[in-house]
């Protein structure tokens, strides 16, 4: 049952310059920097050694032991130069593999298309595709299919929103190529038994509605439907609530919901490979920010340094204050102009100084900002009273009462308080503390 | 390129900000201001420079004397002693004034950390504390515009029986704190901080909703129940003082609630008891029951597990 009342926060500034910007193919970049850690879960293991030549499409790295992982392949054809460890942008010091491109693009002769006879064949067949959510969470994909083993999924939720401002590689995608997700969506109902289909789009993006109603006109199973362009309606809680009116319950799987919400991208990332069997190797970036020369939509090979997309999109027009990896609300700061795109970044922006300027916090007067405005209903000033508490386990026991784990990590906090406070990052922290404790906590026990 | 900012997401902003709010708060008190000028005569400047100036001055000394980091320029404060002066008629004498604000300012919102940590509005204690301390404070001076036979202010009358004009009562042309009687004033603030954004309609609009229900339930009298809105301190207190974000619940229904509890403790005092005005003790009683307000109509979060 669609809900009478949409869960509606932000109305942000769209600043979707690039929406009518078709994708353009990039030349590949002299290097690539892989990352063994593009996906949620284990990282990744690397296959190949230095000096081995690759090709586009090569598996280099293979899905770690434990639990959910994905592979990695060669995005570029090329000599490996180095195998070693890296400080990421969000301070993570993960293991890479560079790759000295040759320029010549060359296909790995071994890619055919992948055959599958079972919902088993099928899932490790998606798996060894390492494919990700290219929305952001990067959750690999068969993992998140693999939930029919336990559960019928009958509603199949496919995220167009695309609710970050700037932002328009989800747009694109479904402009240029919806009958990727035609098919894609053909995959779903044949491996995943589903009977519903819901694609939604926010209606800041009226070419892609159109588009994908004309592609599935006549098709009574899959719905089109434009949401309310408000942040953050991509965000999993928000858009199954708008749609579907459900709710997930803290500890409870999506899925025995009978529901999965695939990013759009993905989707049709998943029907290009089961069609070619070219794995993950590219994807469309958006290239924006007041300080980008000529804003664009990019197709890019994955672990292309920002440096090179920024030089594609005709340079900068100044020294940028701050450069970010992914959106504006959500998206990380780097320090370095040679930081790679990964599989889940959908956009690189380049802000001006003054965009860049940030304010001191002051205190909370309590003006009840972030509470209107959180989409989940939580009360984000007295989660940050409670983070600042000096005792651990009346910390531990504030956190939990105002419900921290159910914070789905949005920021609009943190935008609207004009007190400045640092509220999601607080909340970030105050989620490692809370994981931290627990562990502590129950190991204690145990002894 | 060596000077990438790092941060925290997001990495852009509402552009809302504590002191612009504050400067909103002013500038929506300006037309009250104003006038109590007009209407009271130049007496009620003194009334009002010696609370702003005493409030400023006295949260500046505090953090210098407690090497605090220096605050007044969030404007808070400037609130404070404007808020104050508006609630004060001008027979109260400056020395008055500078001790009324300077306990607001210094035991009400300084010692509890300052802005944020008080639990009750210092303009509002302040005036109780006054009332309490100088007989001074509870009367009213007369408007130096108008000729008024009776030195009374509205409620005084409308205790003793006696009727009152609403149009006069609705520009203030009568007797009793200087910021508080011309109702037209006091409404175009409102309207300035609902545009602004700072302020939602539900706790004006609760607060003397009540107050004129319940006039109307026990009295059936339409005239009365509009005197008693316009009258005395209900609007200024609803609008500018019951809407204070530090002592008042954070979310809308708390919100509501406690409008709701000042509407009902106002009437209370204003038809039982001797004493003619209860919006300040009604508003300081609801101050206490905020955190209780907050607790009890918490709202469950999405996907939240009891």
């Amino acid at each position: 049952m669609r809900p009478k009342k949409n869960i509606s926060t932000l109305k942000l500034h769209h600043h979707k310059h690039t929406a009518a910007s078709q994708s353009v193919r990039i030349a590949p970049p002299k290097e690539v920097l892989l990352p063994m850690t593009m996906h949620a879960g284990a990282p990744a293991e690397p296959i190949v050694a230095v000096g081995d030549y690759v090709r586009v499409g090569q598996k280099i790295a293979e899905r770690g032991e434990k639990g959910f992982s994905s592979p990695v392949h060669a995005t570029v054809s090329g000599t490996v130069t180095a195998i070693e460890p890296y400080t990421q942008a969000d301070g993570r010091s993960v293991q890479i593999i560079r790759i000295e491109s040759d320029g010549k693009m060359e296909k790995d002769p071994a890619i055919k298309p992948p055959v599958a006879n079972d919902v088993e064949e099928f899932l490790e067949v998606v798996a060894e595709s390492g494919i990700v959510g290219l929305g952001g969470a990067a959750f690999p994909l068969w993992g998140k299919l693999a939930a029919v083993r336990r559960n019928q999924i009958d509603t199949v939720l496919i995220n167009g929103a695309e609710c970050e401002p700037y932002i328009t590689s989800d747009h694109r995608m479904m402009v240029e190529h919806s009958d990727l997700i035609v098919k894609g969506v053909e995959i779903l109902r044949k491996w995943m038994k589903s009977k519903r289909f819901v694609i939604g789009i926010e209606d800041n993006k009226p070419d892609a509605i159109v588009k994908l109603r004309e592609a599935f006109a006549g098709d009574t199973s899959v719905e089109v439907l434009p949401l309310p362009s408000i942040y953050p309606q991509g965000a999993k809680q928000v858009l199954l609530y708008n749609v579907t009116g459900q709710v997930v319950k803290g500890g409870q799987r999506l899925a025995s919901l009978g529901v999965i919400i695939i990013n759009v991208s993905s989707l049709a990332k998943l029907a290009q490979y089961m069609e070619d069997g070219m794995p993950l190797i590219d994807r469309i970036v958006t290239v924006d920010g007041s300080a980008v020369k000529e804003a664009k939509n990019l197709v890019a090979p994955i672990g292309t340094p920002i440096e090179h997309l920024f030089e594609q999109a005709g340079g900068l027009n100044c020294e940028p204050g701050k450069v970010l990896i992914g959106g504006p609300m959500l998206g990380i700061a780097v320090k370095s102009m040679s930081e790679p795109t990964q599989k889940a970044t959908n956009a690189i922006l380049a802000m001006t100084e003054k965009e860049a300027k940030t304010f001191e916090p002051t205190a909370c007067i309590r003006c009840g900002r972030c509470v209107a405005n959180c989409p989940v209903s939580l009360n984000p000033a007295a989660l940050a009273r409670a983070a600042e508490l000096e005792d651990e386990d009346q910390r531990f026991i504030r956190l939990q009462e105002y419900s921290i784990g159910q914070c789905i990590e949005c920021a609009c906090c943190s935008y609207v308080c004009p007190a400045h406070k640092p509220l999601m990052a607080q909340n970030l922290q105050a989620k490692r503390f809370v994981k931290k404790y627990k562990a502590e906590h129950t190991t204690e026990g145990r002894n | 390129m060596a000077n990438l900012k790092i941060s925290a997401a997001p990495h852009i902003h509402s552009g809302a900000s504590s002191n612009r709010i504050m400067l909103d708060v002013i500038i929506a008190l300006l037309p009250a201001t104003a006038a109590a000028v007009v209407i009271f005569g130049m007496k009620s400047l003194s009334v009002l420079l010696s609370c702003v100036l005493t409030a400023v001055i006295g949260e500046a000394l505090f953090n210098i004397v407690c090497k605090k980091k220096q605050t007044v320029g969030d404007f808070s404060a400037v609130v404070t002693g404007l808020l104050l002066a508006l609630n004060l008629s001008t027979n109260v004498p400056v020395w008055q004034c500078v001790v009324g604000t300077l306990f607001a300012i210094i035991c009400v919102k300084c010692i509890f950390g300052g802005l944020g940590r008080n639990f009750a509005n210092p303009a509002i204690t302040g005036r109780v504390f006054m009332l309490v301390a100088f007989s001074a404070v509870a009367g009213g001076a007369n408007p130096t515009i108008v000729d008024v036979a009776t030195s009374a202010t509205p409620l005084e009358q409308l205790g003793k029986g006696e009727t009152v004009e609403l149009m006069d009562l609705f520009l203030g042309l009568h007797g009793g704190a200087i910021g508080e009687t011309c109702i037209l004033a006091l409404v175009i603030g409102f309207v300035y901080l609902l545009v602004r954004k700072v302020i939602t309609w539900h706790t004006p609009v609760v607060f003397i909703s009540t107050v004129f229900v319940l006039y109307m339930v026990f009295t059936g009298d339409v005239h009365m129940a509009l005197s008693q809105i316009l009258a005395g301190g209900l609007f200024i207190g609803a609008i500018f003082m019951a809407t204070d974000y530090v002592t008042t619940p954070i979310t809308t229904r708390g919100r509501v609630v406690f409008a709701l509890g000042c509407g009902v403790i106002t009437f209370i005092i204003r038809y039982f008891c001797a004493y003619p005005e209860g919006v300040s003790f009604s508003i300081l009683i609801m101050n206490i029951l905020t955190p209780f307000i907050e607790k009890l109509t918490a709202k469950e979060p999405l996907g939240g597990v009891k």
